[in-house]
């Protein structure tokens, strides 16, 4: 129990510095777009959570089920590299400066961490 | 299935198993996103203020990522175990031909990018002679039609290993 809340609680400061990262990358150089990164990696886990609850892996004689699933995952996939790949593709183009870009980045794989922790930790609850 | 092989060298075990099946996904899905955005990197840059020349992207320059992404869109839409099936077998007539058709119209249009983008590259920023900044924008063309033909390489090897993973596990 007092493992759990000990999880629950640094996963939060984690969440925080994240969301701190990223505030300030926009905030310092008064250019809002690298929010966008917050809205990337909260979506990220989105469709492959929509579709595994369409579909039952386990089910091997209809195979279009694991279709839906692999649909999923080649959209988090995406969205995942989006979230890397706009910081930079901002920067390049002088929209936002380098460091804005690295912050922004450095914040969101946080953000992303946090996301991905906290469904294994609610899955391992799950199984028992 | 063993007599069956075609290859000397046989499919590593690793490669049969869950984990990397969901990976090589993952890994098409991130392909396909570097490729989307190189090409719109190139096309923020045209329009921003580092871009010094008179060059920019406009739709032509999307037209052979469209293509290729038609293109992955199609082969791995195709069920696989369709090709497979024999004109004698239960999957009726026909069936294993008509994927076939649709598959080479995929892999047509894959092609069809990459060659696409290469002709911009040559005709929009080589023959005109443009400066190293301005070329990018062309090489960045080529590199993201080259991403998506990647992608699409390893969601159909991904796929793939499904099939095999299921099989093992059927029997």
């Amino acid at each position: 129990m007092t493992a759990g809340l000990k999880t629950i609680i640094s996963l939060s400061f984690v969440l925080a510095i994240g969301f701190l990262l990223v505030i300030l990358s926009c905030a310092l150089f008064h250019q809002y777009l690298p929010l966008l990164v917050v809205a990337t990696y909260v979506l990220a886990p989105l469709p492959n959570w929509i579709c595994g609850r369409c579909a039952n892996p386990d089910d091997f004689v209809e195979s279009s089920g694991n279709a839906v699933v692999d649909f999923g995952r080649f959209c988090t996939g995406f969205l995942v590299l989006m979230g890397v790949a706009l910081p930079v593709l901002l920067a390049h183009s002088a929209i936002i400066r380098w460091d804005a870009c690295v912050m922004s980045i450095i914040g969101g794989g946080l953000i992303y961490g946090t996301i991905i922790a906290f469904s294994m930790f609610f899955e391992e609850e799950q199984e028992f | 299935m063993s007599e069956e092989r075609l290859w000397k060298f046989r499919k590593p075990e690793w490669m049969n198993s869950a984990t990397a099946r969901s990976a090589g996904v993952y890994g098409a899905g991130a392909l396909f996103s570097l490729a989307f955005f190189t090409l719109l990197d190139a096309a923020v840059w045209s329009h921003s203020s580092r871009n010094g020349s008179n060059i920019h992207i406009n739709f032509i320059d999307w037209l052979p990522l469209i293509f290729s992404s038609l293109g992955m869109l199609i082969i791995n839409s195709i069920e696989k175990t369709r090709l497979s099936a024999d004109s004698f077998s239960y999957s009726g007539s026909g069936v294993a031909w008509k994927a076939r058709v649709v598959l080479f119209l995929g892999f047509a249009s894959l092609a069809g990018g990459m060659a696409g983008g290469v002709t911009v590259l040559v005709l929009k920023y080589v023959v005109p002679q443009a400066p190293w900044p301005t070329v990018y924008m062309g090489i960045a063309n080529v590199v993201s039609n080259g991403l998506v033909m990647l992608s699409s390489v390893v969601l159909w090897i991904s796929q793939n290993m499904e099939d095999e993973y299921s099989y093992n596990l059927a029997l």
